[in-house]
Protein backbone atom coordinates (compact mmCIF):
# COMPACT_ATOMS: atom_id res chain seq x y z
CA UNK A 1 0.00 0.00 0.00
CA UNK A 2 2.89 2.51 0.85
CA UNK A 3 3.97 2.13 -2.78
CA UNK A 4 0.63 2.65 -4.28
CA UNK A 5 0.46 5.60 -2.16
CA UNK A 6 3.89 7.10 -3.52
CA UNK A 7 2.33 5.67 -7.10
CA UNK A 8 -0.13 8.14 -6.38
CA UNK A 9 2.37 11.10 -5.26
CA UNK A 10 3.78 10.58 -8.28
CA UNK A 11 0.89 10.64 -10.83
CA UNK A 12 -2.77 11.18 -11.08
CA UNK A 13 -3.20 10.74 -14.82
CA UNK A 14 -4.66 7.66 -14.53
CA UNK A 15 -8.55 6.19 -13.96
CA UNK A 16 -7.39 2.83 -12.12
CA UNK A 17 -4.96 1.86 -10.05
CA UNK A 18 -3.67 -1.43 -9.95
CA UNK A 19 -1.66 -2.95 -6.72
CA UNK A 20 -0.21 -6.86 -7.84
CA UNK A 21 2.99 -6.66 -5.66
CA UNK A 22 3.89 -10.46 -4.92
CA UNK A 23 1.69 -11.92 -7.41
CA UNK A 24 3.43 -13.93 -10.01
CA UNK A 25 2.50 -14.87 -13.14
CA UNK A 26 0.46 -16.02 -14.74
CA UNK A 27 -1.68 -13.93 -11.83
CA UNK A 28 0.18 -10.77 -12.92
CA UNK A 29 -2.33 -11.13 -16.10
CA UNK A 30 -4.79 -12.33 -15.16
CA UNK A 31 -5.23 -9.25 -12.09
CA UNK A 32 -4.53 -7.21 -15.10
CA UNK A 33 -7.08 -8.15 -17.44
CA UNK A 34 -9.91 -8.44 -14.81
CA UNK A 35 -8.85 -4.62 -14.14
CA UNK A 36 -8.91 -3.47 -17.83
CA UNK A 37 -12.47 -5.94 -18.05
CA UNK A 38 -14.11 -3.39 -15.50
CA UNK A 39 -12.33 0.15 -17.67
CA UNK A 40 -13.84 1.97 -20.88
CA UNK A 41 -11.99 1.90 -23.89
CA UNK A 42 -9.39 4.77 -23.86
CA UNK A 43 -9.22 4.61 -19.73
CA UNK A 44 -5.39 4.27 -18.33
CA UNK A 45 -4.55 1.58 -15.92
CA UNK A 46 -1.43 1.72 -13.58
CA UNK A 47 -0.26 -1.30 -12.63
CA UNK A 48 2.63 -1.45 -9.62
CA UNK A 49 4.13 -4.83 -9.69
CA UNK A 50 7.65 -6.32 -8.29
CA UNK A 51 7.49 -9.51 -10.55
CA UNK A 52 10.15 -9.35 -12.90
CA UNK A 53 8.87 -11.29 -15.80
CA UNK A 54 5.87 -9.72 -15.78
CA UNK A 55 7.31 -6.34 -16.97
CA UNK A 56 7.23 -8.30 -20.20
CA UNK A 57 4.19 -10.70 -20.11
CA UNK A 58 1.54 -8.84 -18.80
CA UNK A 59 1.82 -6.18 -21.70
CA UNK A 60 2.53 -8.83 -24.39
CA UNK A 61 -0.57 -10.41 -23.67
CA UNK A 62 -2.69 -7.25 -23.29
CA UNK A 63 -1.49 -6.69 -26.90
CA UNK A 64 -1.96 -10.17 -28.19
CA UNK A 65 -5.60 -10.40 -26.63
CA UNK A 66 -6.38 -6.79 -27.79
CA UNK A 67 -7.55 -5.64 -24.31
CA UNK A 68 -4.44 -3.22 -23.51
CA UNK A 69 -1.88 -1.02 -24.91
CA UNK A 70 1.37 -0.07 -22.89
CA UNK A 71 1.88 3.73 -22.77
CA UNK A 72 5.03 3.40 -19.75
CA UNK A 73 7.05 1.53 -17.79
CA UNK A 74 8.78 2.99 -14.35
CA UNK A 75 10.90 1.85 -12.58
CA UNK A 76 11.10 2.47 -8.47
CA UNK A 77 14.68 1.46 -7.70
CA UNK A 78 13.81 2.52 -3.54
CA UNK A 79 14.46 -1.11 -1.58
CA UNK A 80 12.89 -4.11 -3.51
CA UNK A 81 12.29 -3.17 -7.24
CA UNK A 82 9.25 -2.49 -8.63
CA UNK A 83 7.61 -1.40 -11.78
CA UNK A 84 4.85 0.91 -12.51
CA UNK A 85 3.09 0.38 -15.96
CA UNK A 86 0.52 2.66 -17.61
CA UNK A 87 -2.01 0.61 -19.71
CA UNK A 88 -4.58 2.09 -22.03
CA UNK A 89 -7.78 0.10 -21.88
CA UNK A 90 -8.35 -0.67 -25.72
CA UNK B 1 -19.27 -9.28 -10.56
CA UNK B 2 -16.74 -9.27 -8.01
CA UNK B 3 -14.66 -12.14 -7.86
CA UNK B 4 -13.15 -13.71 -4.45
CA UNK B 5 -9.26 -14.19 -4.22
CA UNK B 6 -10.26 -17.78 -4.16
CA UNK B 7 -11.90 -17.83 -7.34
CA UNK B 8 -9.76 -15.63 -9.20
CA UNK B 9 -7.19 -18.14 -8.50
CA UNK B 10 -9.23 -21.01 -8.84
CA UNK B 11 -10.43 -20.03 -12.53
CA UNK B 12 -7.30 -18.09 -13.76
CA UNK B 13 -5.95 -19.99 -16.33
CA UNK B 14 -9.68 -19.80 -18.01
CA UNK B 15 -9.37 -15.83 -17.37
CA UNK B 16 -6.82 -15.75 -19.03
CA UNK B 17 -7.70 -17.16 -21.93
CA UNK B 18 -9.16 -14.88 -24.40
CA UNK B 19 -12.38 -16.70 -25.33
CA UNK B 20 -12.99 -16.84 -21.79
CA UNK B 21 -11.54 -13.51 -19.42
CA UNK B 22 -13.29 -12.93 -16.45
CA UNK B 23 -16.86 -11.45 -18.02
CA UNK B 24 -16.91 -15.64 -19.76
CA UNK B 25 -16.34 -16.90 -16.47
CA UNK B 26 -19.07 -14.67 -14.29
CA UNK B 27 -21.38 -16.09 -17.97
CA UNK B 28 -19.88 -19.70 -16.20
CA UNK B 29 -21.02 -18.97 -12.25
CA UNK B 30 -24.37 -17.75 -13.46
CA UNK B 31 -25.14 -20.45 -16.02
CA UNK B 32 -27.36 -23.59 -15.20
CA UNK B 33 -26.65 -27.48 -16.82
CA UNK B 34 -28.52 -30.05 -16.21
CA UNK B 35 -26.77 -33.59 -17.00
CA UNK B 36 -28.89 -36.51 -17.46
CA UNK B 37 -27.25 -39.65 -16.13
CA UNK B 38 -24.17 -40.20 -13.37
CA UNK B 39 -22.21 -42.71 -15.73
CA UNK B 40 -19.35 -43.06 -18.42
CA UNK B 41 -20.60 -40.09 -20.64
CA UNK B 42 -21.96 -37.98 -17.03
CA UNK B 43 -19.36 -38.37 -14.98
CA UNK B 44 -17.08 -36.98 -17.02
CA UNK B 45 -19.29 -34.05 -18.24
CA UNK B 46 -19.90 -33.23 -14.50
CA UNK B 47 -16.40 -33.36 -13.28
CA UNK B 48 -15.39 -31.01 -16.12
CA UNK B 49 -18.56 -28.97 -15.49
CA UNK B 50 -18.13 -28.31 -12.00
CA UNK B 51 -14.14 -27.80 -12.39
CA UNK B 52 -15.10 -25.00 -14.87
CA UNK B 53 -17.33 -23.33 -12.28
CA UNK B 54 -20.45 -23.55 -14.16
CA UNK B 55 -22.55 -21.89 -11.15
CA UNK B 56 -25.77 -24.39 -11.15
CA UNK B 57 -25.55 -28.23 -11.86
CA UNK B 58 -28.61 -30.53 -12.00
CA UNK B 59 -27.36 -34.09 -12.13
CA UNK B 60 -30.42 -36.31 -12.63
CA UNK B 61 -29.87 -40.77 -12.22
CA UNK B 62 -31.71 -43.02 -10.32
CA UNK B 63 -29.50 -46.16 -10.36
CA UNK B 64 -27.01 -47.41 -8.17
CA UNK B 65 -23.50 -48.17 -8.22
CA UNK B 66 -22.39 -51.50 -9.90
CA UNK B 67 -18.74 -52.79 -9.77
CA UNK B 68 -19.36 -53.62 -13.93
CA UNK B 69 -19.53 -49.22 -14.12
CA UNK B 70 -16.27 -48.82 -12.64
CA UNK B 71 -14.01 -48.95 -15.75
CA UNK B 72 -15.17 -45.71 -17.34
CA UNK B 73 -17.80 -43.94 -14.75
CA UNK B 74 -14.78 -42.05 -13.06
CA UNK B 75 -16.88 -40.05 -10.47
CA UNK B 76 -17.39 -43.46 -8.59
CA UNK B 77 -14.92 -45.51 -6.70
CA UNK B 78 -14.73 -49.12 -5.25
CA UNK B 79 -16.12 -48.69 -1.90
CA UNK B 80 -19.20 -46.48 -3.79
CA UNK B 81 -20.98 -49.84 -4.88
CA UNK B 82 -24.53 -49.68 -4.12
CA UNK B 83 -24.93 -46.07 -3.45
CA UNK B 84 -26.88 -44.14 -4.93
CA UNK B 85 -25.04 -42.51 -8.33
CA UNK B 86 -26.26 -38.92 -7.65
CA UNK B 87 -24.86 -39.23 -3.58
CA UNK B 88 -21.60 -40.76 -5.05
CA UNK B 89 -21.24 -38.44 -7.83
CA UNK B 90 -22.14 -34.85 -5.18
CA UNK B 91 -19.72 -35.98 -2.77
CA UNK B 92 -16.78 -36.06 -5.47
CA UNK B 93 -18.12 -32.98 -7.43
CA UNK B 94 -18.93 -30.99 -3.97
CA UNK B 95 -15.31 -31.37 -2.69
CA UNK B 96 -13.84 -30.51 -6.39
CA UNK B 97 -15.64 -27.15 -6.70
CA UNK B 98 -17.63 -25.91 -3.03
CA UNK B 99 -18.37 -23.01 -5.56
CA UNK B 100 -20.81 -25.26 -7.35
CA UNK B 101 -25.16 -25.42 -6.60
CA UNK B 102 -24.70 -28.81 -7.31
CA UNK B 103 -28.67 -30.27 -7.26
CA UNK B 104 -29.67 -33.95 -7.36
CA UNK B 105 -32.71 -35.78 -8.90
CA UNK B 106 -33.29 -39.52 -8.00
CA UNK B 107 -35.74 -40.31 -10.50
CA UNK B 108 -36.25 -41.49 -14.21
CA UNK B 109 -36.64 -38.88 -16.72
CA UNK B 110 -40.54 -39.64 -17.93
CA UNK B 111 -42.55 -37.87 -20.54
CA UNK B 112 -44.46 -36.79 -17.28
CA UNK B 113 -41.61 -35.19 -15.19
CA UNK B 114 -38.99 -33.89 -18.26
CA UNK B 115 -40.42 -30.88 -18.28
CA UNK B 116 -40.39 -29.59 -15.11
CA UNK B 117 -36.78 -30.93 -14.68
CA UNK B 118 -35.39 -29.30 -17.52
CA UNK B 119 -36.77 -25.84 -17.16
CA UNK B 120 -34.67 -23.31 -16.53
CA UNK B 121 -31.67 -24.84 -18.08
CA UNK B 122 -29.16 -22.73 -20.33
CA UNK B 123 -27.96 -26.03 -21.52
CA UNK B 124 -28.79 -29.90 -21.22
CA UNK B 125 -26.48 -32.75 -21.67
CA UNK B 126 -27.96 -36.24 -22.78
CA UNK B 127 -26.06 -39.00 -20.77
CA UNK B 128 -28.08 -41.90 -21.18
CA UNK B 129 -27.89 -45.38 -21.93
CA UNK B 130 -31.05 -45.96 -24.26
CA UNK B 131 -32.31 -44.51 -27.59
CA UNK B 132 -36.02 -43.90 -25.73
CA UNK B 133 -34.52 -41.53 -23.42
CA UNK B 134 -32.16 -39.51 -26.09
CA UNK B 135 -35.41 -39.42 -27.94
CA UNK B 136 -37.76 -38.14 -25.51
CA UNK B 137 -34.58 -35.33 -23.98
CA UNK B 138 -34.65 -34.11 -27.89
CA UNK B 139 -37.77 -33.75 -27.83
CA UNK B 140 -38.50 -31.61 -24.86
CA UNK B 141 -35.61 -29.83 -25.23
CA UNK B 142 -36.37 -28.67 -28.67
CA UNK B 143 -39.88 -27.89 -27.44
CA UNK B 144 -38.75 -25.79 -24.36
CA UNK B 145 -36.17 -24.22 -27.03
CA UNK B 146 -33.15 -25.28 -24.69
CA UNK B 147 -29.81 -25.88 -26.24
CA UNK B 148 -28.18 -29.61 -25.91
CA UNK B 149 -26.45 -32.11 -26.55
CA UNK B 150 -26.48 -35.65 -27.41
CA UNK B 151 -24.09 -38.45 -27.42
CA UNK B 152 -24.14 -42.20 -27.76
CA UNK B 153 -20.65 -44.39 -27.00
CA UNK B 154 -20.43 -48.54 -27.56
CA UNK B 155 -17.60 -50.83 -28.02
CA UNK B 156 -14.28 -48.00 -29.08
CA UNK B 157 -17.30 -45.92 -31.10
CA UNK B 158 -18.91 -42.72 -30.10
CA UNK B 159 -20.96 -39.91 -31.66
CA UNK B 160 -22.11 -36.42 -30.96
CA UNK B 161 -24.57 -34.36 -32.00
CA UNK B 162 -25.60 -30.75 -30.60
CA UNK B 163 -29.04 -28.90 -31.06
CA UNK B 164 -29.64 -25.23 -30.96
CA UNK B 165 -33.40 -25.44 -31.15
CA UNK B 166 -33.54 -21.19 -31.64
CA UNK B 167 -31.48 -21.26 -34.19
CA UNK B 168 -33.51 -24.49 -35.92
CA UNK B 169 -30.22 -26.84 -36.34
CA UNK B 170 -30.97 -30.33 -37.30
CA UNK B 171 -32.64 -32.06 -34.24
CA UNK B 172 -31.65 -36.12 -33.29
CA UNK B 173 -34.76 -37.11 -34.63
CA UNK B 174 -33.97 -35.34 -38.55
CA UNK B 175 -31.18 -38.37 -38.21
CA UNK B 176 -32.88 -41.00 -36.47
CA UNK B 177 -36.20 -40.86 -37.28
CA UNK B 178 -39.19 -42.36 -35.49
CA UNK B 179 -38.38 -44.42 -32.89
CA UNK B 180 -41.17 -46.70 -33.04
CA UNK B 181 -39.46 -47.74 -36.33
CA UNK B 182 -36.26 -49.06 -34.47
CA UNK B 183 -35.58 -52.02 -33.12
CA UNK B 184 -33.89 -51.29 -29.24
CA UNK B 185 -30.34 -51.54 -30.07
CA UNK B 186 -27.67 -53.37 -28.07
CA UNK B 187 -26.54 -51.84 -24.97
CA UNK B 188 -23.64 -51.50 -23.61
CA UNK B 189 -23.43 -54.71 -21.12
CA UNK B 190 -24.02 -56.90 -24.53
CA UNK B 191 -21.72 -55.41 -26.98
CA UNK B 192 -19.07 -54.13 -24.31
CA UNK B 193 -17.29 -50.67 -24.22
CA UNK B 194 -13.49 -49.77 -23.46
CA UNK B 195 -13.62 -47.20 -20.71
CA UNK B 196 -12.22 -44.15 -22.12
CA UNK B 197 -14.42 -43.59 -24.90
CA UNK B 198 -16.99 -42.17 -22.65
CA UNK B 199 -14.52 -40.00 -21.42
CA UNK B 200 -13.68 -38.84 -24.36
CA UNK B 201 -17.17 -38.06 -25.56
CA UNK B 202 -18.23 -36.69 -22.33
CA UNK B 203 -15.41 -34.34 -22.43
CA UNK B 204 -16.67 -32.89 -25.99
CA UNK B 205 -20.02 -32.51 -24.37
CA UNK B 206 -19.33 -30.37 -21.71
CA UNK B 207 -17.13 -28.41 -24.00
CA UNK B 208 -20.47 -28.22 -26.09
CA UNK B 209 -21.91 -26.86 -23.00
CA UNK B 210 -19.16 -24.26 -22.35
CA UNK B 211 -19.02 -23.13 -25.96
CA UNK B 212 -22.50 -22.70 -26.05
CA UNK B 213 -23.15 -20.86 -23.15
CA UNK B 214 -20.43 -18.47 -23.72
CA UNK B 215 -21.28 -18.19 -27.64
CA UNK B 216 -17.49 -19.19 -29.02
CA UNK B 217 -16.12 -21.35 -31.43
CA UNK B 218 -18.27 -23.70 -33.57
CA UNK B 219 -20.99 -26.36 -32.27
CA UNK B 220 -21.38 -29.68 -33.21
CA UNK B 221 -24.50 -28.53 -35.23
CA UNK B 222 -26.23 -29.96 -38.29
CA UNK B 223 -23.46 -32.51 -38.60
CA UNK B 224 -22.88 -34.91 -36.53
CA UNK B 225 -19.00 -36.27 -34.92
CA UNK B 226 -18.06 -40.44 -35.03
CA UNK B 227 -15.22 -41.25 -33.20
CA UNK B 228 -13.66 -44.66 -34.08
CA UNK B 229 -10.69 -45.15 -31.65
CA UNK B 230 -9.62 -48.73 -33.08
CA UNK B 231 -8.75 -47.25 -36.22
CA UNK B 232 -8.17 -43.56 -35.20
CA UNK B 233 -10.76 -42.23 -37.37
CA UNK B 234 -12.71 -38.94 -36.23
CA UNK B 235 -14.96 -37.56 -39.22
CA UNK B 236 -18.20 -35.38 -39.35
CA UNK B 237 -21.11 -36.23 -41.43
CA UNK B 238 -23.44 -33.46 -42.78
CA UNK B 239 -27.22 -33.53 -41.21
CA UNK B 240 -29.13 -31.22 -43.23
CA UNK B 241 -32.96 -30.40 -40.55
CA UNK B 242 -35.78 -32.18 -42.26
CA UNK B 243 -38.65 -29.57 -42.49
CA UNK B 244 -41.30 -32.44 -41.98
CA UNK B 245 -39.31 -33.85 -38.73
CA UNK B 246 -42.04 -35.16 -36.41
CA UNK B 247 -39.87 -33.41 -33.52
CA UNK B 248 -38.40 -30.21 -34.77
CA UNK B 249 -40.21 -29.82 -38.03
CA UNK B 250 -42.16 -27.11 -38.99
CA UNK B 251 -45.57 -28.83 -38.28
CA UNK B 252 -45.00 -30.71 -35.57
CA UNK B 253 -46.42 -31.47 -32.37
CA UNK B 254 -45.37 -31.75 -28.84
CA UNK B 255 -44.51 -35.44 -28.87
CA UNK B 256 -43.56 -35.41 -24.95
CA UNK B 257 -47.49 -34.99 -24.30
CA UNK B 258 -48.28 -37.53 -27.05
CA UNK B 259 -45.79 -40.09 -27.62
CA UNK B 260 -45.54 -43.51 -25.71
CA UNK B 261 -41.45 -43.56 -25.28
CA UNK B 262 -41.24 -47.17 -23.99
CA UNK B 263 -39.11 -45.88 -21.56
CA UNK B 264 -39.56 -48.30 -18.63
CA UNK B 265 -38.64 -50.99 -21.46
CA UNK B 266 -35.35 -49.56 -22.00
CA UNK B 267 -34.41 -48.91 -18.53
CA UNK B 268 -35.34 -52.19 -16.52
CA UNK B 269 -34.56 -54.96 -19.06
Amino acid sequence: MRALNELNEESNSSDQKLDILGKVCPMTFVYTKLALEKMNSGEVLEVILDFPAAVKNVPDNCQRQNIGELLDIKVIENGKKKWVLTIKKI
Amino acid sequence: MNFSEEQIERYSRQIVLEEIGGIGQEKLLKSKVTIIGCGGLGSPVAYYLTAAGIGHIKLIDFDKVDLSNLHRQILHFTDDVNKEKTKSAYEKLHKLNPDVNIEIVKEILLPENIKEILKGSDFVIDGSDNIPTKMLINDACVNLKIPFTIAGVVRFNGQVITVIPNKKTACYRCVFGDITEHEPSMSCSQAGIIGLIPGIVGCIQANEAIKSILGIGDLIINRMLFLDLLKYRFSFIKIERNENCVSCGDKSLDLVETLDYRIGDACFE
